[in-house]
C-alpha cells in the first residue's frame, strides 16, 4: 500500500492520460483518416501558393487606367494581348529560353563527371572534400555568390588585374550574356550533382566491369551502360536545371548588370518600376503555365526521375 | 579495378574545372574581407580585421542580420510538425490518391519562385499583412517545404513497419507508438530537414525582395540593394556570415547524418 505511488511514475500517467485525449478525440472508427489529418497541415500550407496563383490570375485579367492608375473593375485580356504581342517581352522570353536550354546542357556535362567521381571514388577523404565544395555554394546563397564573381570578374576586378600584370587591357567581362550563363551554370552545378547521384550509386559497379571485361572501353561503357542507367537522374537534374534557371532573378540582374533581363526580371520591374500590377501577373501566369509545360512534358515523357517521393519512390 | 589513365584525367579535367568554378566566389569573398585598403584590389593591400569591426558598428546590417534570422526561426519551427507528418503519412500510409497529393506537395519547386513570390505577394497584401516580418519566414517555408518532406520520407521509408506492429503487440497504444517507435526513426531526416530548411531560409532572397520593404529588409536583400550601387570590403564582411553559417550547417549535417543522405540509393 505504501509503495504503490512510485511503482507508477509520473510519465506514465502523463502519457495514459494522453493517450485517453487522443482517442477520446480520435475513436477508433476514424482510424483510416489518420493519413490525411497527417497532410493536412501541408495541404493548406501549400494552398496558399495555390490562392496566390488565383490572385495572379484575377490581376491579370484587369487593365491599368494610366490617367487614374486605379485597376478596371471588369475583366478584359488586354494584357495577354500585350504580353504577346510586344517586341520586348518576346525578346526577353527567348533570351530566358536559351538560357536555359545552355545552361543544362552545359551544367548536366559538368554535373555528371563531378557525380561520377564523387560516388565511386575509394578515398572517403576525397568524397567528402567533392560533397563540401558542392554543399558550400549551394548553402550560401545566390547573392553573395553573384557578389564574389563581381569582384572576380569586375573591371578591376582579379581577372583584369592579373591580365593588367602580363599587359592585357582590360576586358569587360561583366553584364553580358556569357557572365549570366556562366553565372549560372555556377548556381546549377550543385542541383544536377545532387539529383544525379542517387540514380548514380544505383548502378552496380559490377556492371561496368562486365563491360570491360566484355572488351568495351571506358568510354563505350559510359555510352552504353552508364548513362542509359542514369536517366532517371538526368531527368531529375535536367527539369531543376530548366525550371530554375529559366525562372532565376538574381543572376540577371547582378551579372547581367539590368541589360540582359530575363523573365522574372521583366515581372519584376512591371510590379516595381512601372506598377502596372496587371500586366506583371499576366508575365507571371505565363510564366509559371511555360514552367508547369516543361515539367509535365518531361514527366510525362520520361516518368519523374529522382524526383518522385514517397512510396513511389521505392 | 584499375581506371584507363585517359579516363582519370578526362574526368579530372571536368572535375577539377568544377570545382574552381565552385569555390572561387566564396575564397575570393572571404580573401576580400580581410583586406586592410578602402577598396577591392588584387593582389589584396594586405591583411587586417577592420572591415569586421565596420560592420559591427553598422546597426542597419545588424538590423538586417536579426531579421533574417527570425525569418529562419519562423520557417524552420512551422516546418518541422508540418513537414514531418505529412512526410510520414506519404512515407507510411496507403494514401488515396497518393500521386495527386504528390503532385500538389511539389507544387512549391514547380511553380517557378518569382510566381510564388508574386502570389504570396497578393495574398499577404490583400489581406493586410505585407510589411511585417513573419508573413517572409511563412514564405519560405512554403516554397522549401518539399525539401523538409523529402528528407522525412527518406529516412521514414528505412524503419521497418513490422517494429510499430511489434511495439502494438507489446501494449503500447498508437501515441506511444509514434513517440517512442515511429518518430526516433524518423529523426534523422527531421534534423537534416530542419537545417536545410534553416540554412535555405537565411539565404532566400527573391521572395523577401518582394514581401519586404525597406523598413524591414532581410540581410539577402539588404546586400543586393548594396552592390548595385558600390562593391566595398564591408559587404565581404558581413557576406563571411553566411558562408560561416554555411560551413556550420554543413559540419552539424556531417556530424548528424552524414552528408551522403542526400545520395542514398532507393
Amino acid at each position: 500500500m505504501r509503495t504503490a505511488p512510485k511503482s507508477y511514475p509520473l510519465s506514465w500517467r502523463i502519457l495514459d492520460a494522453l493517450e485517453r485525449l487522443a482517442a477520446m478525440l480520435w475513436p477508433a472508427g476514424l482510424k483510416g483518416a489518420v493519413p490525411y489529418v497527417m497532410l493536412a497541415p501541408a495541404v493548406l500550407l501549400v494552398g496558399l501558393l495555390v490562392l496566390g496563383l488565383f490572385q495572379i490570375a484575377d490581376a491579370s485579367l484587369r487593365t491599368l487606367d494610366t490617367t487614374t492608375f486605379l485597376f478596371s473593375e471588369d475583366y478584359s485580356l488586354a494584357n495577354y494581348r500585350r504580353a504577346l504581342t510586344e517586341p520586348l517581352f518576346a525578346a526577353v522570353a527567348w533570351r530566358s529560353l536559351m538560357a536555359a536550354l545552355i545552361v543544362t546542357a552545359v551544367t548536366l556535362i559538368f554535373a555528371f563527371p563531378y557525380a561520377y567521381v564523387m560516388i565511386r571514388t575509394r578515398s572517403p577523404g576525397l568524397r567528402k572534400l567533392l560533397l563540401i565544395a558542392l554543399f558550400l555554394p549551394f548553402f550560401i546563397g545566390q547573392v553573395v555568390r553573384a557578389y564574389g564573381w563581381l569582384i572576380i570578374l569586375g573591371n578591376q576586378g582579379m581577372v583584369n588585374e592579373a591580365l593588367g600584370l602580363v599587359g592585357i587591357a582590360p576586358m569587360r567581362l561583366l553584364y553580358n550574356y556569357p557572365a549570366v550563363l556562366f553565372g549560372l551554370v555556377q548556381y546549377m552545378l550543385p542541383f544536377a550533382v545532387l539529383m544525379l547521384a542517387p540514380a548514380l550509386t544505383a548502378i552496380p559497379e559490377e556492371f561496368e566491369a562486365a563491360a570491360s571485361s566484355l572488351g568495351a572501353n571506358w568510354v563505350r561503357t559510359f555510352v552504353h551502360v552508364v548513362l542509359p542507367l542514369a536517366r532517371p537522374g538526368f531527368i531529375g537534374a535536367g527539369v531543376v536545371v530548366v525550371t530554375l534557371s529559366l525562372t532565376d532573378f538574381a543572376i540577371p540582374a547582378i551579372l547581367g548588370g539590368g541589360s540582359q533581363d530575363f523573365i522574372a526580371n521583366a515581372i519584376y520591374d512591371q510590379f516595381f518600376r512601372t506598377s502596372d500590377q496587371g500586366l506583371g501577373a499576366t508575365l507571371t501566369l505565363m510564366l509559371v503555365a511555360l514552367g508547369s509545360l516543361v515539367v509535365g512534358l518531361v514527366f510525362t515523357l520520361f516518368g519523374a526521375g529522382t524526383l518522385a517521393m514517397g512510396r513511389a519512390r521505392r | 579495378m584499375n581506371a584507363p589513365l585517359s579516363k582519370t584525367i578526362t574526368l579530372w579535367l571536368f572535375v577539377a574545372i568544377a570545382l574552381v568554378t565552385l569555390s572561387a566566389p566564396t575564397v575570393v569573398v572571404l580573401g576580400a574581407s580581410f583586406t586592410a585598403g578602402n577598396i577591392i584590389t588584387f593582389p589584396p593591400e594586405g591583411l587586417s580585421l577592420k572591415w569586421y569591426a565596420a560592420i559591427s558598428q553598422a546597426t542597419d546590417l545588424r538590423d538586417a542580420f536579426l531579421r533574417t534570422l527570425f525569418v529562419a526561426a519562423v520557417c524552420t519551427a512551422i516546418a518541422i510538425p508540418v513537414g514531418t507528418l505529412a512526410g510520414i503519412a506519404l512515407a507510411k500510409y496507403a494514401v488515396r490518391f497518393e500521386k495527386s497529393f504528390q503532385v500538389y506537395l511539389l507544387l512549391p519547386f514547380t511553380i517557378p519562385l518569382i510566381g510564388s513570390g508574386v502570389g504570396l505577394m497578393l495574398v499577404f497584401g490583400n489581406a493586410g499583412v505585407l510589411g511585417q516580418l513573419w508573413p517572409v519566414g511563412i514564405a519560405a517555408c512554403v516554397i522549401n517545404l518539399p525539401f523538409m518532406i523529402w528528407a522525412v520520407t527518406a529516412s521514414a521509408a528505412s524503419l521497418d513497419p513490422d517494429l510499430e506492429l511489434a511495439a502494438a503487440n507489446c501494449g503500447a497504444p498508437p501515441l506511444q507508438t509514434f513517440l517512442f517507435v515511429t518518430l526516433p526513426a524518423v529523426m534523422p531526416g527531421v534534423i537534416s530537414g530542419s537545417l536545410l530548411m534553416f540554412i535555405l531560409a537565411l539565404n532566400e532572397f527573391l521572395v523577401s525582395l518582394l514581401l519586404v520593404d525597406a523598413r524591414i529588409v532581410t540581410l539577402p536583400v539588404q546586400i543586393y540593394n548594396s552592390i548595385r550601387s558600390i562593391i566595398t570590403p564591408d559587404l565581404a564582411a558581413i557576406s563571411v556570415v553566411f558562408i560561416a553559417s554555411a560551413a556550420a550547417a554543413i559540419f552539424l549535417l556531417d556530424r548528424l547524418v552524414g552528408l551522403d543522405i542526400f545520395f542514398k540509393s532507393k
